[in-house]
């Protein structure tokens, strides 16, 4: 079957069974390897994009479903400049990153939730992250990012 | 101003947050194989057949490594060498591996791996410790005496190894003792599950073997690659990608001699990647133990002496470093309190099932949850307050640790007093509804004393690079800490130190990513390096500035005259004039831990006999259990710790935070459990559940500085120890908010409610 969507704003076209996960189209085929395969069965959120702008496990996301779809990669986020997205500055300023495996899928998270959400609370960004398994800090810091880059969304009302 | 003790970004961060970090997991090489294990579904048998000829030609299929093509016997750090890479006659665990082929994609290679024919015998499977140490049992290495060992270990049959510590008269005090307590401990197997499995990509090159994998310890994976191939050391090269998570699960080979002997054989790269389900069914997980504890207390409450047992399951071979490690477990059990008379054993057990391995912490986490709980039994004995006890024997500046190492520098007092100033010690009140308990927890730790050897070289635009063979497992050791430290001693920015990627063929030797060694090891060899250079720099800029080299600073990028702010040279010229002059400015460094006094006639088997650069730290938790449902919540947290100097306190709080958390994971769920066939039951994330940061306390921070006089800056080793006491704090919590004694880990829901029962029954 052939299907079509648009990845990090580029049209594709993919020949493949639709039960192909997305992320062996992403890191395979396209060869975006920000993604990772942590487990594969949905379950550590290192495989994290989004489609259609909600964090989705691209483990088990079947590609046939991404049809007609944008999926958005941790490679489609500003790239090659000077430039990190408020979420990506935040995790380095604070100290959120440590081997990092499961970052790509930390940033998507954050960055769909404080889309939604412009002011989370630190129980907002607990929940969000549930689904991303982060092994190596604890999660603190990673939480504190979330905030800190809220705040760039200027004041709550 | 010098760059030690700020917050410096990671170096790696940026390519982290974007996704273009290249991790083990996603290096790949044009035109590579992919490589799959036939590993074994039994767990003890003999191979009477294994056919691979049906195999061989199935389509798709370059090569198929056997038995034949892996003749060494080695062990994790080259101390029992009782493993063969595959099962040679005989089957000892589920999950090893009987074959391997590489094929042109992974669907050909498994359905080669389908196509081999095996034939065994069944043997009676051993899988418990208790029944592999019982007179009688199965031997599972019958040829246990012919294996060589590093140095020479008390063993016999199935007791893989024993480490001993004697000390004093334990049986005359026992015979005075006011009070004898005795108490038996069972804790499970802990998976290091990094979210990163295990990954290996491998040529042939040259005659040599160039591997590239995401390691903790390249040259141990150098080294046990050739072992087991039978292949000189330096004929393997290993480099390190971006590695994603270890704790200590990537300290050993896994997958690299495989991809090794396949790219031999097809002179083709080869591949190789674990699934989620491989990594946890074969990848060494911290080993499930028994620890046995009796106590000699006067009736104040001072010990007297301690007997302790340990027993710790090897798995079927020492390819992980439980044996390695054994004495750190006695260690830890007399490092924290003064036990003046000792008796400890601690017994390594083969068994059929996978074998055990690092895991921050090595074989200390349940020893202290077993002291600790058992300190608490002592305490109600004598109804004393619980901090009291541990604060009457608390080891203090200028005592002896069990092995009679005089601990100078303990900061134990202060890491209590810290805590005890951030949450005054008093017991929560229980509501309906609600249990409550607390407890804080004392312990001192290692420095992992390894050497490690690095060279610093200026380059022409004034910037320096560190060439060394360390591995940035993620603490920021590399990525921050060593750069730290060689920016501040040469008066450079933090963004003008770069370091190389970690290469066996260039860098130093270097003892790898463990027991928190590589701000500390790598550090003071970088450290020694980056003064050789100041030097060079100095006598280059001397002549042309025709000062005194003693009048002369390094600060931001230049050397100037001390109180002539208008004489000073930047770095760049000096390095032009010296490159043809005295040639280009580069030294090496090296790093060996001082040895440490110790009664060496106390111990037997141990191969870590002393505590290199001890660590103290204070732990206090308090909980919140559901008597209906048996939940337990940590609802607070407290950590002191000393790390000698803070290099990156950014960094280091992250080590706490993350350590702890682990710890949360160890102690209320995470349980790697064999069953029945000797298989892991729990081969994906589903049943082996991890903390979420919904599992993750509060926890309230102090780095305490007290330095070491042989650590860089002062620096100690600081990300490894946050795991070791977590379990012993949050359990006698529990404890203490259920009013009743917890034996075993994990403390699930359900333990909880037993225990609860079990009370009520009376
Ligand atoms: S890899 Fe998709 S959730 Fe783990
Ligand atoms: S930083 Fe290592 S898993 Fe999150």
């Amino acid at each position: 079957m052939s299907y079509s969507f648009t990845v990090n704003e580029q049209s594709v076209e993919i020949e493949s069974a639709g039960l192909t996960s997305l992320l062996s189209v992403l890191r395979d085929e396209l060869g975006l390897l920000g993604a990772k395969l942590g487990c594969g069965e949905g379950r550590c959120g290192a495989c994290t994009v989004l489609v259609d702008g909600a964090p989705a496990a691209a483990c088990l996301y079947p590609v046939a479903n991404a049809d007609g779809s944008d999926v958005l990669t941790v490679e489609g986020l500003p790239q090659g400049s000077e430039q990190l997205t408020p979420v990506q500055d935040a995790l380095l300023a604070h100290g959120g990153v440590q081997c990092g495996a499961c970052i790509p899928g930390v940033v998507m998270t954050l960055t769909a939730l404080l889309e939604q959400h412009a002011h989370p609370k630190d129980s907002d960004v607990r929940s969000a992250l549930t689904g991303n398994i982060c092994r190596c800090t604890g999660y603190q810091k990673i939480v504190d990012a979330a905030l800190a880059a809220a705040e760039t969304n200027g004041d709550p009302r | 101003m010098t760059v030690v003790g700020t917050n410096v970004r990671r170096a790696d961060g940026a390519d982290k947050v974007r996704g273009t970090a290249i991790y083990g997991m996603d290096y790949t090489e044009p035109g590579h194989l992919t490589a799959k294990v036939l590993r074994s579904t039994v767990p003890a048998a003999r191979i009477v057949e294994l056919d691979t000829s049906k195999a061989e030609s199935m389509p798709g299929v370059r090569a198929i490594a056997t038995a034949a093509d892996a003749p060494g016997l080695s062990g994790m750090f080259f101390v029992l060498k009782d493993q063969s890479l595959f099962a040679r006659d005989v089957i000892r665990y589920v999950g090893e591996p009987l074959a391997a082929i590489a094929a042109d994609t992974a669907e050909q290679a498994d359905a080669a791996l389908a196509a081999i024919d095996v034939v065994l015998d069944p043997l009676e499977p051993v899988l418990d410790v208790e029944l592999s140490l019982a007179e009688g049992t199965r031997l599972i290495h019958p040829e246990w005496e012919s294996y060589e060992t590093a140095v020479p270990g008390p063993r016999d049959g199935n007791l893989a190894w024993e480490a001993r510590i004697d000390r004093g008269d334990a049986d005359a005090a026992f015979a005075d003792a006011h009070l004898i307590v005795e108490d038996e401990f069972r804790t499970q197997r802990q998976h290091q599950t990094s979210i990163e499995p295990h990954a290996a990509v491998a040529r042939y090159e040259h005659g040599r073997y160039v591997v590239h994998t995401p390691t903790q310890f390249p040259f141990n994976v150098r080294g046990r690659v050739a072992e087991l191939l039978g292949a000189r050391t330096s004929d393997v090269r290993v480099i390190v990608p971006t590695i994603g998570g270890g704790f200590g699960g990537k300290l050993d080979m896994m997958l690299e001699p495989f991809a090794c002997i396949l790219a031999r054989k097809t002179g083709k790269p080869v591949r190789i990647v674990n699934t989620r389900s491989e990594e946890q069914a074969t990848c060494g997980p911290r080993e499930n133990a028994i620890v046995r504890l009796r106590t000699a207390v006067a009736a104040d409450g001072t010990i007297l002496a301690q007997e302790g047992r340990i027993i710790a399951d090897n798995g079927a071979n020492s390819s992980g470093e439980t044996i390695a490690c054994s004495n750190v477990a006695s260690l830890v059990l007399g490092g924290t309190y003064r036990i003046p008379n000792a008796r400890y054993v601690s017994q390594v057990a083969y068994t059929n099932t996978p074998p055990t391995a690092a895991f921050r912490g090595v074989n200390a986490p349940y020893c202290v949850y077993a002291q600790e709980m058992h300190f608490d039994h002592i305490a109600r004995e004598l109804d004393i307050d619980r901090r009291e006890l541990r604060m009457r024997n608390l080891i203090r500046a200028g005592d002896e640790m069990v092995n009679g190492q005089v601990l100078e520098d303990a900061f134990l007092e202060e890491a209590m007093t810290t805590v005890e100033r951030m949450r005054p010690w008093a017991r929560p009140k229980s509501e309906k509804g609600t249990l409550r308990g607390i407890a804080v927890v004392p312990l001192t730790w290692i420095t992992n004393p390894g050497p490690s050897g690095a060279s610093v070289k200026m380059e022409e635009d004034g910037t320096a690079t560190i060439t060394c063979a360390a591995a940035e497992i993620g603490t920021g050791a590399v990525a921050t800490g060593i750069r730290q430290i060689v920016a501040d001693q040469l008066g450079l920015r933090f963004d003008d130190v770069q370091v190389s990627t970690a290469d066996t063929d260039t860098g130093g030797y270097d003892h790898g990513a463990q027991g928190s060694r590589t701000t500390f090891g790598m550090g003071n060899a970088a450290q020694d390096a980056a003064l050789k250079v100041r030097d060079q720099i100095l006598d280059v800029a001397a002549g042309m500035l025709e000062a005194s080299t003693t009048d002369l600073e390094l600060v931001d990028g230049s050397v100037r005259v001390l109180g002539a702010p208008d004489k000073q040279l930047p770095l760049p010229a000096v390095v032009a004039t010296a490159m043809f002059s005295q040639g280009p400015i580069v030294a090496s460094g090296a790093f060996a831990a001082p040895p440490i006094p110790f009664d060496s006639g106390c111990m037997a088997g141990a191969l870590f006999t002393s505590f290199t650069a001890a660590t103290y730290h204070a732990h206090l938790a308090e909980v919140e259990v559901d008597p209906d449902t048996g939940k337990v919540t940590v609802s607070r947290y407290v950590v002191a710790q000393d790390v000698g100097r803070a290099i990156n306190p950014q960094m280091i709080e992250g080590q706490i935070q993350g350590g702890v958390v682990q710890g949360v994971g160890y102690t209320l769920f995470e349980n790697l459990r064999i069953g029945e066939n000797g298989d892991v039951l729990d081969t994906g994330l589903e049943t082996y559940r991890l903390p979420t940061a919904n599992d993750a306390p509060p926890i309230d921070i102090a780095v305490l500085e007290n330095p070491c006089p042989y650590g860089p800056l002062g620096a100690k080793g600081a990300a490894e120890p946050s795991i070791v006491p977590v379990a012993a704090v949050i359990a006698c919590a529990v404890a203490d908010a259920i009013d009743a004694p917890l034996k075993e880990l994990p403390l699930t829901p359900f333990a909880v409610l037993r225990a609860l029962n079990d009370k009520r029954a009376g």
